[in-house]
This record gives C-alpha cells, structure tokens and sequence, in this order.
C-alpha cells in the first residue's frame, strides 16, 4: 500500500528538514493530506517529490512554533561521535571526526541553506525536485546550495551571511 | 564537498519510522464522513468483514498502485476493488469496434439453462420484469440479464461468483464520480457517467474485445454469493431500488 511503501521516504525527509520527534505525526498528517487531495492528483506526475512537498510543508507548520533550535540538529549515531573510535585505525579516527565537524557545519547553517543540503545530498532529490519539494524557483535553490557549499567549504566567515540565526 | 555532504548522508541517524498506516486510514474515514463528501471509502479497511475469504463478500480495500512508465519514473494509480471489480483511476485499454463489444465465449439461453450453467445463484432484480436475453459467458463465468424495454432504454445486469477473491471486470473512472449507497442493508458503489470497462478472464488478462464504454451509470453491490453490476441509464435512485428488489 502507498502509506507502506512511501513511510521511510517520508520519515526521512521530516526528520531531516527538522521535525525531530515529531516526525512521526507529520508523516501522519501529510498521509491524511495527500490523500486528501489524491482525487486531483495528475496521474503522469511522480508521486514521490509531491508527497514530500506536503512533507515539507508539514514539516514547516510543526516546527513554526518551535523556539528551540537543539531538537533540529542532525547527528551521528553515537559509537562514531568523539571518543570512542579513537582507539581505532588514525584514518577511520580522522574520517570519524571530519564526519562529526561536518554534521556540526552542516547544523550550524542558517535554515535555507540547511534544508537545500537536506533535500539535494540528504534525500538524493534533484535540484528540480528541491524545488518542488521546499516550493522555491530553481534559481534560490540553484543559489542557496552554492552558498552554502561556500559555507561549509569555509569561503565565507560565518555571521557574514543576511540571514543568521542565533541560538 | 558534494560527495562528502553524500557519504555523510548514508551516516546520519535518523530514529526508527513508526508504522501510521492504521492512523492514516482512521483519520481518512473520521474526515470523510464529517464532510459528506464522496469519496472512495478507506474505511472498509477498518472494518473487514469476518471471513472475506470465505461466504461474506467483502472485498474492498483502497490500494495505490505504483508502476513504472516507459521513461522510468513512478506514478501513482488509484485503485478500488469491490465485489470482484477492480476500479482505476486512469484511462482504460482501446476499446473494441462501435457496439461489437463481446465478452468471450458468450451464448445466449433461456434463464432455467442458465442458472445450471453457473455455479452461483442468479439474481433477478424483480421490478424489471422478465430478462429479453440472458448470455452466459466464459464457460459460466459471468451471467448476463439483458432487458431491451425498460422506461429507461436498455439495462444489462451482470453477475458472477462474489466468493472467489478474483477480480472480473476493470472499470476506469475519476475518484470523484464514484459514491457509496446501501442495497438491501450491504454496500454499493454508484458510479456516475459512462466508463471504461473491461473484463478479465480468469488468467487475469483483459479480454481486448469486451472493452467499451458503459452506457448511463453503473451500481455495483454484492449478495453473499453474488457479484452483481447493473448499468443503464438509471438514476442512482432507481438504480438502488431496482437493486432492493433483485433476489
């Protein structure tokens, strides 16, 4: 059944676009919406970025009201984060931690920019699917991915951006 | 920086994803009935009836369908079924020459050679009065009551075993033509405007030849053991009533 077949895929994306614990009920919610509106869902368009768009969107509602950025933060799972690979080979060591300083960057990207990196290499979506998915024209999302490329490559000096988000 | 964003992606925890299925289905059925509003009734999922497996007939479960289109990329069909007729929301194979239209292996006879050709109980709506022709077809697959003089022009019944867990017919329709109704305390499904119909044989391919467009609307509702579909140009309201009548 589609709810089956599309839930991992949807989970995923609310989870990385910041939904955290909710993700669950946002999925839920999108389910219910999608559909909803399924009757006049054109039969020749794919269903997958559609989906996640309400996704997106829900994802979006939920965390509006949420003062707290630290349940946003995406992370590794724990065996791989400081310590404890330590005692392992020097190179899985330092590709441990380049990974945890990636995911530390990537966190630390204003909102736009963290949710292009989600949707272009988290959730393998093409840069047309982006921008159905988060409803931007392709030239923000063409945009705000090379920034924040920029960003994480660290070409640009953080705080330098129009848009930063404390806390 | 691309592919370390990507190797990174294949590390990331993301907590386990709980199964909504129920839920969604749930809230589908809550919502639908608060809006009055007709829709293809999920909420036969909620409520299977014991044993659809065995005499009851109460198939009827909401699937989407994915398939693959020739250039590779997934879409979705909306698809029913009910009471051995499954139900697609997209359009239907060629359809066979004007009015040649044929089920496979149809014979006509009388109703008495009939009811020993098929392994069902054939039901005869009463209120339309004696059948003009009845065509068994597909070696007793299907039973079909045709009456030439009704008020309401030409009115085909058919019918076929509702036990077997087997789709017969497909019909291809828009989501929003179809609605729920009750025929004799069971549920039905109205179907509204001409549809694309095809039959399937027992291999389950569709039989090219039968495919064609439905005249009028179509009922379809089932007995205990019977499928039943009743097409003409009825309103839903004869349609129904004519339905209550047929034993």
């Amino acid at each position: 059944m589609l709810v089956a077949r599309y839930t991992l895929r949807a989970h995923r994306a609310a989870f990385l676009l910041g939904a955290g614990e909710e993700s669950d009920d946002v999925v839920q919610e999108a389910f219910v919406k999608a559909f909803q509106h399924l009757a006049g869902f054109r039969t020749g368009e794919p269903f997958g970025p559609w989906l996640l768009r309400i996704v997106a969107n829900e994802t979006k509602n939920t965390t509006r009201s949420r003062r707290r950025r630290a349940a946003l933060a995406l992370r590794l799972p724990s065996a791989q984060e400081g310590g404890t690979a330590a005692n392992g080979p020097v190179d899985e060591v330092l590709a441990s931690e380049q990974r945890a300083q990636l995911v530390a960057a990537v966190n630390a990207l204003p909102d736009l920019e963290r949710q292009v990196v989600a949707c272009r290499y988290f959730l393998d979506l093409s840069e047309a699917e982006t921008a159905l998915v988060l409803g931007w024209p392709l030239g923000s999302v063409k945009s705000r991915t090379s920034r924040a490329l920029n960003r994480l490559r660290g070409r640009i000096v953080p705080g330098e951006q129009t848009r930063v988000h404390s806390g | 920086m691309e592919s370390e964003l990507r190797a990174l992606s294949r590390e990331l925890d993301v907590p386990p994803a709980r199964d909504v299925t129920a839920a969604v289905l749930q809230r589908l059925d809550e919502r639908a009935v608060r809006r009055h509003v007709p829709v293809l009734r999920t909420g036969f999922l909620r409520r299977p009836r014991l044993g659809w497996r065995a005499a009851l007939l109460a198939v009827a479960a909401v699937l989407a369908v994915l398939i693959a289109t020739p250039q590779g990329r997934a879409v979705v069909i909306h698809v029913l079924r009910f009471a051995g007729i499954e139900v697609r929301q997209e359009p239907g194979p060629p359809r066979a020459p004007e009015n040649s239209a044929s089920l496979p292996g149809q014979q006509s006879m009388s109703l008495a050679q009939a009811r020993r050709h098929v392994s069902f109980p054939i039901v005869v709506p009463a209120a339309l009065g004696r059948p003009s022709d009845v065509v068994v077809s597909d070696r007793g697959r299907v039973v079909s009551l045709i009456y030439r003089r009704t008020p309401y022009g030409l009115v085909r019944m058919d019918e076929f075993n509702g036990r077997l867990n087997q789709v017969v017919f497909e019909k291809f329709v828009h989501a929003v033509r179809v609605t729920d109704v009750r025929v004799n305390g069971s549920r039905g499904l109205w179907f509204k405007g001409p549809q694309e119909i095809v039959y399937i044989t027992r291999d389950g391919t569709p039989a090219a030849a039968s495919a064609r467009l439905t005249t009028g609307n179509t009922l379809i509702w089932s007995t205990r053991q019977v499928a039943l579909r009743l097409e003409g140009n009825l309103s839903k309201t004869a349609a129904v009533a004519i339905a209550d009548t047929a034993h």
